[in-house]
């Protein structure tokens, strides 16, 4: 099946993709994408969550058929069936959900499917040499980990883990899906350290991202997606983060503020020296004090994983707290259930909506019900009333848009940007106090983004107190009245987005006070007038 | 598209019921019997007169009260493989209710109907509590709840047949039952003149599907339920408390368990036997249910199924040489290839019937 | 056995302490112990656990590739019909014992069949597995007795024949450990044999690697080059064997077949699956809990036999009780994370 690429060039790419579409029904996910990844070279594919870069790699590692344009590996053209057949090329994909099993050590994963054997049993010593063999060439910082069961590693080994498997498996290039997304900064540091150690030794990395600078600091060439098709091809030595925003979107970032048209009012919803502990049980948040007040939006920056997550859930009533205190509208809700808070006017737009916020089997009118279940005249006395709550699917499609206008539709056929108008839509529709959003135009598309910035504003207007965590910063600098950064569990600073630039955010966001904490821009306002602490925990970290 | 899964699921109950009843007359033909008259006898124990359909009904009633109770669970994303301990402990507690309340009650029609209500309760209570156990293990004590209703099946067979056999044994009865409950606790007989089916037994079948499916379509709690097993992150978000809904669903279902256990001790059998000699009607509910898509509704047709060939198998017992143990591994068969829709699925896309795909 | 985990650091004091107190309780009452605890009692307690411990490291494998087959006792059932059945159409009235090993032999071949079919149905036609393993149970509380009113004209059969015991000459003289090990059914040992070569296998070699990753993370499994299924494939089919072999133990044991009630396998593919959730998936600790219910059942008869009376129906319920104990208390038992779950390779 290897057939020769012609190529006068001297030296021949490791991989080059030329003209790849692939299609999944009417929607063309990758159209006519070319990449060449050179030996010895970092490439960064760069683009917006549903920009193809994730299906980009799937075909290129045998997990799909591309259905026009061919794959070139070291000047072979390739058609590869599995990934088996993908790894057996020496490509290697490290994806975002790690391929562990969680029981077995470190050094079993590593060697699984590959173990050597004597006499019939696995190898173990020999298997460990050959592993620390390469763990001491690469820099690799896990030996003392070889012997523990996986489950008991943090995610930035377990990632470490899974680079060091596919190096053992003979990978010379690597595809890294979105490998930064779970990792703090400093974890951030030691991957890129790695990656120049491999980069060095000759192996090749595609490094699949969407944060900017990750892509100019690490990588030699970029290459931007945009809507399935290549947005343009860059050196990353003269790139700079202006164009590579305008190539992702397609337009210069418009930083224009909407004015506020309403004064902003009183602290609706207070947090004080909140704790909260993660699904493992370590501490996710720890220690944040924060007011949100009538007609404001509080902007909640980070990279992901830095408690953002565990504080929505805690604000919402969906987890649990260590301890801290969280009130509303001067009353402790600390400990009242997410039933309660619905009731009292927390709504809600939640992380993952296709887990959380819509049944995907139901359809809009019985998703409508999602949240309303207590009340009226939805439901009476525990009795569901279904042509009310029609009308009320009916309303919420009519009002936000959702395409297509039929609220029979089941919900799982909607694409991701009407899933989202919907849930926004039905959250809205709680008359609410206090709006909490996580990521609410994630993985939507920019008329949808446009809609829900909208409506938020809107809310906002209308007096809401609206919270919301993003990892876009131009989304976060855009909404905000004020700024919240959020770095390993605890509120670095609040700012106030006129006065900073995005590299402030951005340096905020590594857990680095800003200079001069004196003339700081913080956001002096913050407190509401009844001797809340101090907004500002900058001083202490 | 609803239509089109109802009658798949037609076409998969007649398919597997064909299949599992060619593989019985192979083996049939296979000892020495005549498959021909094997076949007859199935379709006349099961249809061939009253008493043939009576016995059918009967059956039936149990299959669908069991296949309900497991329908509730798994709608609640909930696996209760326990429904046979549930029934089990509902009936028993609803027999030992009666002997004791009897003396304070009177006799005649008046505490007939008391007796056979009171009865009913603490066998719903009892099928309830029993179910709630794993529901609150599995909430709180994180037990997977598959292995625990299988081992509490288990638990109850010993225990309420330790009991039969000892402390709650009839005065002077030999075989381990115990006594009977009064006369005048029973059921009238409508319709058909036997002692072990009355239709309003099937009645009360009938009210309690209804109910159930007008529950889980038409109440909070029902929506609650369903949601929770479709996506219990979902479920959570709207404000729904997971582990309090999987005790209250298993709470639920034993509690219909409950009600099949009461029906059983009071219209069929009038007293309470060693369980390990009871039918397995909890257990064969699971492919009941599986069969009707765990809609409640759908149990109904399903249960009849099942309570025919049961019904085949009594005849066959009594009324030909064919050794009994035949049907019951027919209705295993049965009741495997319910568990395997995918395989008749497959057959009807490569012959080119199943339609849609 | 790895003891550093403090799940089984747990299991193994709550086993002992078991033991410990029955032997309190014994003292405390002044029973004569000496009388109870026999040699020969302990020579059938492992007689006893015999087939429990066989049919448990056979569901065990099953269940860490991800496939729970709860079809244990019914494939347990065929085997012990099968095994009567075939030992009297080859040896007739009286059968030797090597009727008997052939007769074994086939009926674990049976098995096997039998489970290649129900692999193909669970694996290949994603079958709900709770579904199919009851239906499993059914099929062989129906077949195995129609077979022996078939072959016996009675669902149990005449006296056959049973496994005489093997003395290793010499080591058989060695006090209480020479009768109890080297002068007993070759069956007891052969199971020893088994539990030890399943710990190896399943820890030590690559398929067993393969095994374990199979029922947590398919995916890693596959990514790795390794065809999932066909490792799901060879695990389900080895629990039918073991379970037809625990079958035919259990016959060569008792020397005839029993096909009324519950059948003489009468549960004991069911506390297979108790024993390997008490030993935590380990094969060496599913032998210890199939032994520590072996004994608890012989231990019953221990008491008769010195006229103190217990309620058997009750003791008989213990290992599902603990079992529901040990599930709630320490959630260190672990189910496979895609247990039930069917694997589609994205090739």
């Amino acid at each position: 099946m290897a057939e020769s690429e012609q190529d006068d060039d001297q030296t021949v790419p490791d991989v080059r993709l030329r003209g790849i579409t692939k299609r999944f029904g009417d929607v063309v996910a990758n159209d006519g994408v070319d990449l060449t990844l050179e030996k010895g070279s970092v490439h960064a594919l760069l683009g917006e969550n549903g920009s193809g870069k994730t299906t980009l790699m799937s075909v290129l590692y045998g997990l799909y058929d591309q259905d026009d344009g061919d794959i070139f590996v070291r000047g072979d053209r390739q058609a590869f069936d599995s990934p088996r057949d993908a790894m057996d090329a020496g490509i290697g994909m490290i994806h975002q959900h790690f391929q562990l099993v969680e029981p077995m050590t470190v050094l079993q994963n590593i060697v699984l499917g590959h173990e050597p054997t004597e006499r019939g049993l696995v190898d173990i010593e020999s298997a460990r040499a050959d592993v620390e063999a390469i763990t001491e060439r690469y820099g690799f910082d896990i030996d003392e980990y070889l012997d523990v069961p996986v489950r008991d590693l943090d995610v930035g080994v377990q990632q470490r883990v899974e680079i060091v498997k596919s190096l053992y498996r003979g990978a010379e290039i690597l595809v890294l899906d979105e490998p930064t997304a779970v990792l703090t900064p400093q974890e951030v540091e030691g991957l890129f350290d790695v990656m120049a150690e491999l980069t060095a030794s000759g192996h090749s990395l595609i490094f699949i991202t969407h944060k900017l600078d990750e892509a100019l600091t690490a990588a030699d060439d970029i290459t931007v997606l945009r809507d399935g098709e290549v947005a343009g091809t860059v050196d990353a030595a003269n790139a700079t983060e202006q164009e590579l925003a305008r190539l992702m979107v397609g337009r210069e970032i418009d930083f224009d503020r909407k004015p506020r048209e309403t004064a902003i009012g009183d602290s609706v919803l207070e947090v004080t020296d909140l704790h909260v502990s993660g699904d493992r049980g370590l501490k996710q948040v720890r220690g944040v004090d924060f007011a949100v007040r009538e007609g404001e939006i509080l902007g909640i920056a980070g990279v992901q994983g830095n408690g953002q997550t565990e504080l929505v859930e805690a604000l919402t009533g969906l987890r649990p707290v260590e301890s801290g205190t969280v009130r509303f509208d001067d009353e402790d809700i600390t400990g009242t259930s997410r039933r309660d808070r619905i009731e009292k006017g927390i709504a809600y737009i939640p992380e993952d909506r296709q887990e959380e916020g819509i049944v995907m089997d139901y359809d809009l009118i019985r998703n409508s019900l999602l949240g309303f279940q207590t009340t009226e005249p939805y439901v009476e006395r525990g009795v569901i009333d279904w042509a009310a709550v029609r009308d009320h699917a009916e309303g919420i499609v009519e009002e936000y848009d959702v395409q297509p206008p039929d609220a029979t539709t089941e919900a799982a056929s909607l694409s991701g940007g009407n899933q989202q108008k919907f849930v926004v839509g039905r959250e809205i529709e709680h008359e609410p106090t206090v709006m909490v959003a996580s990521h609410p135009t994630r993985g939507v598309d920019i008329g949808s983004i446009e809609f829900i910035h909208d409506r938020l504003l809107e809310l906002r207007d209308a007096g809401l107190a609206v919270a919301f965590v993003s990892s876009k910063l131009e989304e976060i600098q855009t909404l905000s009245d004020r700024i919240a950064v959020m770095y390993e569990g605890e509120f670095v600073d609040i700012v106030d987005p006129e006065a900073v630039t995005e590299e402030d955010i951005g340096l905020l966001m590594t857990g680095a006070a800003l200079d001069g904490s004196a003339d700081r821009p913080a956001a002096k306002d913050g407190w509401s007038d009844g001797g809340r602490p101090a907004s500002d925990r900058g001083d202490e970290s | 598209m609803l239509n089109a899964s109802v009658g798949e699921r037609i076409a998969i109950a007649a398919a597997s019921t064909t299949l599992a009843i060619l593989i019985g007359l192979l083996v049939v033909a296979f000892a020495g019997y005549d498959p021909a008259q094997f076949l007859g006898n199935v379709v006349v124990g099961a249809f061939g007169d009253a008493n043939a359909l009576a016995r059918t009904l009967k059956f039936t009633t149990l299959f669908i009260l069991t296949g309900v109770a497991v329908a509730i669970a798994f709608r609640a994303g909930v696996f209760n493989i326990g429904v046979q301990g549930q029934f089990v402990v509902g009936g028993f507690a609803t027999v030992v209710a009666i002997l004791q309340l009897a003396p304070f009650l009177p006799t005649g029609a008046t505490g007939g109907v008391l007796l056979m209500l009171l009865g009913t309760v603490a066998g719903v209570i009892a099928g309830g509590a029993y179910g709630a156990l794993p529901g609150i293990l599995k909430a709180y004590g994180d037990a997977n709840e598959i292995v625990t209703t299988i081992m509490l099946n288990f638990i109850a067979t010993g225990v309420v047949g330790y009991l039969v056999d000892g402390p709650f044994r009839g005065e002077g009865n030999r075989a381990p039952n115990t006594a009977r409950i009064p006369e005048y606790v029973s059921l009238p007989r409508v319709v058909f003149d036997v002692p072990d089916f009355s239709v309003v037994g099937l009645a009360v079948t009938l009210a309690v599907v209804v109910g159930i499916a007008w529950v889980l379509a038409r109440t909070r709690f029902g929506y609650d339920m369903v949601t929770s097993g479709h996506q219990v992150a979902a479920a959570a978000f709207s404000g729904v408390n997971a582990k309090r809904t999987v005790v209250a669903t298993m709470t639920l279902s034993g509690m219909v368990a409950g009600v099949a256990g009461a029906l059983f001790a009071i219209m069929i059998q009038g007293y309470y036997s060693d369980p390990a000699g009871i039918g397995t009607y909890g257990f064969d509910a699971i492919a009941v249910s599986l069969l009707a898509a765990n809609n409640p509704l759908g149990v109904v047709p399903a249960g009849f199924l099942f309570g025919a060939l049961d019904s085949a198998g009594s005849h066959i017992r009594i009324n030909s040489d064919v050794p009994v143990q035949l049907i019951d591994g027919i209705i295993g068969l049965v009741v495997l290839f319910v568990a395997v829709p995918e395989l008749f699925r497959m057959a009807a896309e490569r012959t080119g019937l199943g339609g849609e795909n | 056995m790895d003891l550093s985990d403090r799940g089984t650091q747990l299991r193994l004091g709550a086993a002992v302490g078991t033991v410990l107190l029955v032997l309190a309780i014994a003292l405390a009452r002044g029973w004569p112990l000496a009388d109870i605890v026999t040699v020969g009692f302990v020579e059938r307690t492992l007689q006893a656990a015999t087939p429990i411990a066989l049919a448990s490291i056979g569901g065990l494998y099953a269940e860490k590739s991800g496939v729970f087959n709860i079809g244990l006792e019914g494939f347990m059932i065929f085997g012990a019909a099968n095994t009567g059945a075939l030992v009297w159409i080859i040896g007739g009235e009286s059968p030797t014992q090597a009727d008997l090993w052939v007769a074994m032999g086939l009926a674990v071949a049976l098995s096997i069949a039998y489970t290649v079919l129900f692999a193909v149905l669970l694996i290949r036609y994603k079958a709900n597995q709770i579904v199919a393993g009851l239906a499993v149970w059914f099929i062989g509380l129906g077949f195995g007795p129609f077979t022996a009113v078939l072959v016996w004209g009675n669902r149990n059969s005449p006296g056959l024949v049973s496994m005489t015991d093997v003395t290793v000459p010499g080591l058989a003289e060695i006090p209480v450990v020479g009768p109890v090990l080297f002068d007993t059914s070759p069956l007891v040992l052969l199971t020893i044999l088994v539990a030890v070569a399943a710990w190896v296998f399943l820890y030590r070699t690559r398929y067993g690697y393969w095994l374990q990753a199979a029922g947590e993370n398919p995916e890693a499994l596959d990514t790795a080059g390794v065809n999932v299924n066909r490792v799901r494939y060879a695990a389900v089919i080895f629990s039918g064997a073991m379970a037809g072999l625990a079958g035919a133990v259990l016959l060569a044991h008792a020397g005839s077949f029993t096909g009324t009630g519950q059948t003489m396998v009468n549960g004991r593919g069911w506390i297979g699956i108790v024993a390997y959730l008490f030993g935590n998936y380990n094969p060496l600790g599913a032998a210890a809990a199939a032994l520590l219910f072996g004994g608890l059942d012989m231990l019953q008869i221990q008491f008769q036999t010195v006229g103190i009376q217990f309620p058997n129906r009750l003791v008989n319920l213990f290992p599902y009780a603990a079992v529901v104990v040990v599930l709630t208390v320490w959630s260190s038992t672990r189910m496979p994370s895609a247990l039930g779950e069917p694997y589609e390779s994205e090739d």
